[in-house]
């Protein structure tokens, strides 16, 4: 599976072209058989993806469409009569301030966890890519939190920070201390933060990946040079896998804004029911939900989310341009870039 | 020098064991409890009388064997689907050419970032508008399209098969359809088994399709275990939550463990080249 080529997935441009090399040619020298060749193979293309061009369209682009136009009326899904309000939402998504600190929150709450979980994943992978025994042991049970199902995490999380029988006040109580109520202001966050970072596991396996693909011989050399081991790490370690942080840090952001675990933590035993989230545990998604389940705002919830992916695309746009002297390729990013057949426009 | 940093390491990993593994012993041990122990003070770390009868109760409280059979419905069904449409979109995007292919995959890639909810609350409109909710019907066609990021996994798989393969092939006069069919897909099957996992756990551990798409009783494990366990007044039953969410995690967590090495390697490789 290994090409030895290490790219960023997610680019703008990504190296997809460069990758899928155009088919094989057969033996059809004359343009005439050339053409009928390609439109077939064209053809065939979108016998291949046309499924997933129609699901798209279905499935997303009708939905995205139907969720612009929803953000610019005051539709509830009660009453049939919503009408077209323009831009109201979301001039109410930058003014009303609850929509505006929970905005903020989520911004605090990615800025903490995205870089704790980048240095833990970090730190686990350096550790299991050591010579050791049973590494292979410890590399699957760090990892084992994150094949937790949310559900099935958030419900550990309350049970252990529970205010009565949970572990976390149990040895409190042994130090002599005195119980926290763990799951209300202020300690709510830090709860969801540790929860977070429980599935520190995967930024472990990204990263031992990229571990894996430093070449041994630099160590060897940086050595033989005198270098000790900070210097070899962030002359060579951290240079080589700038790729794969980077990929982390983009992917890492994108699922923090869209968090939702506070929601799971603080579900009531009702259907359906949300027990008032703690303000600092408020994060935007439980913004959203609130105003779509619990008030019924269609239109606002619409408008809310669309702010948020424009906010993704921009984070994403600023990460790529910010890291473009930080994050080394060790080899061009769009390889065979030359070796792509001339009858397709080639210079 | 060597001795001393080899056992920092050991070290700090056992630590870090002891910090990832705790809340997997502390859901068991509440597991374990009798329900009274959970209001004995001090905290009692381990259950003074541990029995199984949790699980038990855990099973009859909700009807635990029906929402697991939802669950496994959905997730099975998804699994399958999604599976076998990525693969054949990610072969044409590994392997055939046409105008249009670059767009169609550059749209492909950026729905990656899109929230997953921002169109979940227009498609939970739409398909009540079919009457499509409280069936399955959505994750059929959701299974059918494939899914953006199996897609690319295939495609990286594909792409790095040798040309050799199908130009035999061609000159035998097999169709594109035959060529994916008879010898890609049959190749791919560390990919494949990767994607089962992956999907099925993804709608396994998924809340909030079902929780938007299914009523009461259609919805899964998943939703139910999160509100389900509560005595007639309302309170929780945290001995029985922990009790079913054990039974919950144990399957993701052994199918994981059966399969972890080719899985662990398809998790990290599948990104980043």
């Amino acid at each position: 599976m290994s090409t030895g080529q290490i790219t960023a997935p997610g680019a703008p441009s990504p190296s997809g072209e460069a990758a899928a090399r155009p088919g094989p040619r057969t033996g059809a020298h004359s343009a005439r058989g050339r053409r009928s060749l390609s439109s077939r193979r064209a053809l065939s293309f979108y016998v291949f993806a046309g499924p997933w061009v129609l699901g798209f369209l279905a499935l997303t682009a009708f939905p995205l469409g139907y969720a612009l136009w929803l953000s610019l009326t005051n539709a509830d899904g009660l009453s049939d009569n919503s009408r077209f309000v323009g831009l109201d939402n979301y001039r109410e998504v930058f003014t009303d301030p609850e929509t505006m600190s929970s905005l903020a929150r989520t911004g605090i709450f990615t800025a903490i966890t995205v870089p704790l979980t980048l240095a833990a994943g970090l730190l686990l992978a350096i550790l299991v890519n050591q010579p050791i025994r049973a590494r292979g042991v410890f590399r699957t049970l760090l990892y084992l939190p994150a094949v937790v199902p949310p559900v099935g995490a958030a419900l550990t999380f309350k049970l252990i920070f529970d205010r009565d029988s949970g572990a976390a006040n149990g040895a409190l109580d042994a130090l002599n201390l005195d119980g926290i109520s763990w799951l209300m202001d202020p300690y709510a966050r830090w709860v969801l933060v540790t929860l977070t970072l429980w599935g520190a596991g995967n930024a472990m396996i990204v990263s031992l990946a990229g571990l894996q693909d430093v070449p041994k011989e630099l160590y060897e050399a940086a050595r033989i040079d005198g270098a000790n081991t900070w210097q070899s790490f962030s002359r060579i370690t951290l240079p080589l896998l700038s790729p794969v942080l980077f990929f982390q840090v983009i992917t890492g952001i994108i699922a923090a804004v869209q968090s939702f675990l506070p929601l799971l933590i603080s579900l009531d035993p009702t259907p359906r029911g949300v027990t008032a989230v703690p303000e600092g545990n408020y994060l935007f998604m439980i913004h959203v939900f609130a105003q779509y389940f619990a008030n019924g705002r269609y239109g606002y919830a619409s408008a809310m989310l669309w702010v948020l992916f424009l906010i993704i695309v921009a984070i994403t746009f600023l990460v790529f341009k910010l890291s473009k002297g930080a994050v080394f390729y060790a080899v061009d990013p769009e390889p065979d870039k030359q070796s792509r057949p001339r009858t397709l426009g080639g210079k | 020098m060597v001795f001393r940093r080899r056992s920092a390491v050991y070290m700090l990993l056992v630590g870090a064991l002891v910090l990832f593994l705790g809340p997997f012993a502390w859901l068991l041990d509440t597991a374990l409890k009798a329900p009274d122990e959970l209001r004995a003070l001090p905290v009692h770390w381990w259950p003074h009388h541990p029995n199984l009868s949790n699980f038990r109760d855990a099973l009859t409280h909700i009807d635990y064997f029906g929402y697991a059979r939802n669950s496994l419905t959905i997730a099975t069904v998804y699994a399958v689907l999604v599976t076998l449409a990525s693969a054949w979109a990610g072969y044409g995007f590994a392997r055939l050419h046409a105008p249009g292919k670059k767009l169609v995959f550059n749209v492909l890639l950026s729905t990656m970032m899109l929230p997953q909810i921002l169109t979940l609350i227009p498609t939970y409109l739409l398909f009540a508008k079919l009457h499509l909710t409280n069936t399955y019907v959505p994750w059929v066609l959701w299974g059918l399209c494939g899914a953006p990021y199996l897609i690319f996994l295939f495609r990286q798989f594909f792409s790095n098969m040798p040309k050799e393969l199908e130009e035999a092939a061609i000159i035998d006069g097999c169709g594109q359809i035959r060529i994916f069919w008879r010898i890609f897909l049959p190749q791919s099957w560390p990919v494949i088994a990767t994607s089962l996992i992956l999907s099925f756990s993804w709608t396994w551990g998924d809340y909030i399709a079902p929780a938007l798409l299914l009523d009461d009783a259609h919805t899964t494990l998943a939703v139910k275990l999160a509100y389900g366990y509560v005595n007639a007044h309302g309170s929780p039953l945290g001995n029985l939550v922990a009790a079913g969410a054990v039974m919950y995690v144990v399957p993701v967590l052994a199918l994981f463990l059966i399969v972890q090495r080719g899985f662990v390697a398809g998790v990290a490789t599948s990104g980043l080249k």
